[in-house]
């Protein structure tokens, strides 16, 4: 699972999450990428869950890169615990995305494989997302 | 191969007020802001039709073609340098145009395009991957191609296509590092499917936490005597139940 080696402080507060991500929008990478459609937290199981997904269906072939790292702490308490008492200890890590974000991206597979991998990754997560690839690739 | 020149003409108006207000009324009339400069004059921000602006990136030469503007019955040679999307529904936001003299030599990024199918991909199971999707040339402005083919029919497992191997006339001159990689054929990492026992030492790791990086030996005392304030506190927690 994806977590930082090093860390200043060990909890976060949650932080606001407005806007678009006016970076990390356009394809970098491959040729297809998968696209964020709306602000939210996605965990590093989902993303792992999602990188399992695709790499399973493509098997021998394609290479792909995950644009996103979760490197905020999420805490919880333990479960019948009275309120108080300071926050809880941390838990997992979450990677804060805005619309527009790309999350994966995919290079050497034709074009239909690679929206049902992004497809199958797509239900992995627990947000809006859109399939894309550049121009003039088929 | 088209070169970058384009019979277009592309209508421009003046434009007043330079702020985010001003820029967000013009989008909303169907115009773009956009602003002209180079060749020595001074730069004028101007709207322009961002349907035109489109036609044009999305032709054969793309950002590379030259086009005509037409600004207070005048008309100039110019070419997009910069230009800005949305981000969720790719809706052109700005350009930057340059203006251009036909005579001078000019640097720009020209796209490359791989040609033909890798015996590397193709019998030896490798995957293809384009390190370089565009290359800095110079040349003078009627000699800009609208891409620049990297032949890949020969390409074995493991061998790299480099810019110089790239075809060209010699009206260009390469900017970027001949030696520069732009494609080469890979081996894909097979899939291993992790035992039941190695995903559960994995669940396991993922509670462990990273390293806090510590800043100063006072600090580090503090939080020891911190920690143990509250190794103290469960026990009383527990007593109260």
């Amino acid at each position: 699972m994806l977590m930082p080696k090093k860390v200043k402080y060990r909890k976060q507060q949650r932080g606001r999450m407005c806007g678009k991500a006016w970076r990390g929008g356009e394809l970098s990478f491959g040729d297809f990428g998968l696209k964020v459609m709306e602000p939210g937290w996605i965990t590093d199981r989902q993303i792992e869950a999602s990188r399992v997904a695709m790499t399973r269906f493509v098997k021998r072939g394609g290479k792909i890169w995950i644009r996103l790292f979760p490197d905020k702490p999420v805490t919880k308490k333990p479960a019948e615990t009275r309120m108080g008492k300071g926050k809880g200890a941390p838990d997992h890590w979450v990677a804060v995305v805005r619309p527009g974000k790309i999350l994966f991206e995919m290079e050497g597979v034709s074009a239909s494989d690679a929206a049902e991998a992004m497809r199958l990754a797509s239900h992995k997560l627990p947000l809006r997302t859109k399939f894309v690839q550049r121009e003039g690739v088929h | 191969m088209a070169t970058a020149t384009a019979e277009k003409n592309v209508e421009a108006q003046p434009r007043q007020g330079g702020g985010k207000n001003d820029a967000r009324r013009l989008r909303k009339s169907g115009l773009i802001p956009a602003v002209v400069y180079g060749a020595g004059q001074d730069s004028k921000p101007v709207a322009v039709d961002p349907k035109q602006i489109r036609r044009i990136l999305n032709s054969e030469t793309g950002h590379n073609s030259i086009f005509d503007l037409s600004l207070d019955g005048q008309s100039a040679k110019v070419m997009i340098v910069d230009w800005q999307f949305e981000p969720i529904k790719s809706a052109l936001l700005h350009v930057d145009l340059k203006r251009i003299a036909m005579d001078k030599v000019l640097q720009v990024r020209v796209p490359i395009v791989l040609k033909g199918e890798a015996p590397g991909v193709k019998l030896q199971g490798g995957v293809l991957e384009q390190m370089l999707r565009e290359v800095e040339i110079e040349c003078l402005p009627g000699d800009i191609p609208g891409h620049l083919v990297a032949d890949v029919s020969k390409l074995e497992f493991g061998q790299t296509i480099r810019i110089s191997d790239l075809a060209h006339d010699d009206k260009l001159k390469f900017i970027t590092d001949e030696n520069q990689a732009v494609a080469h054929v890979t081996a894909v990492k097979e899939v291993v499917e992790a035992a039941p026992a190695e995903v559960a030492v994995e669940a396991g790791a993922t509670a462990a936490e990273p390293e806090v990086i510590k800043k100063g030996k006072g600090e580090t005392e503090g939080e020891a005597a911190e920690g143990g304030d509250k190794a103290a506190k469960p026990e009383k927690s527990e007593k109260k139940k």
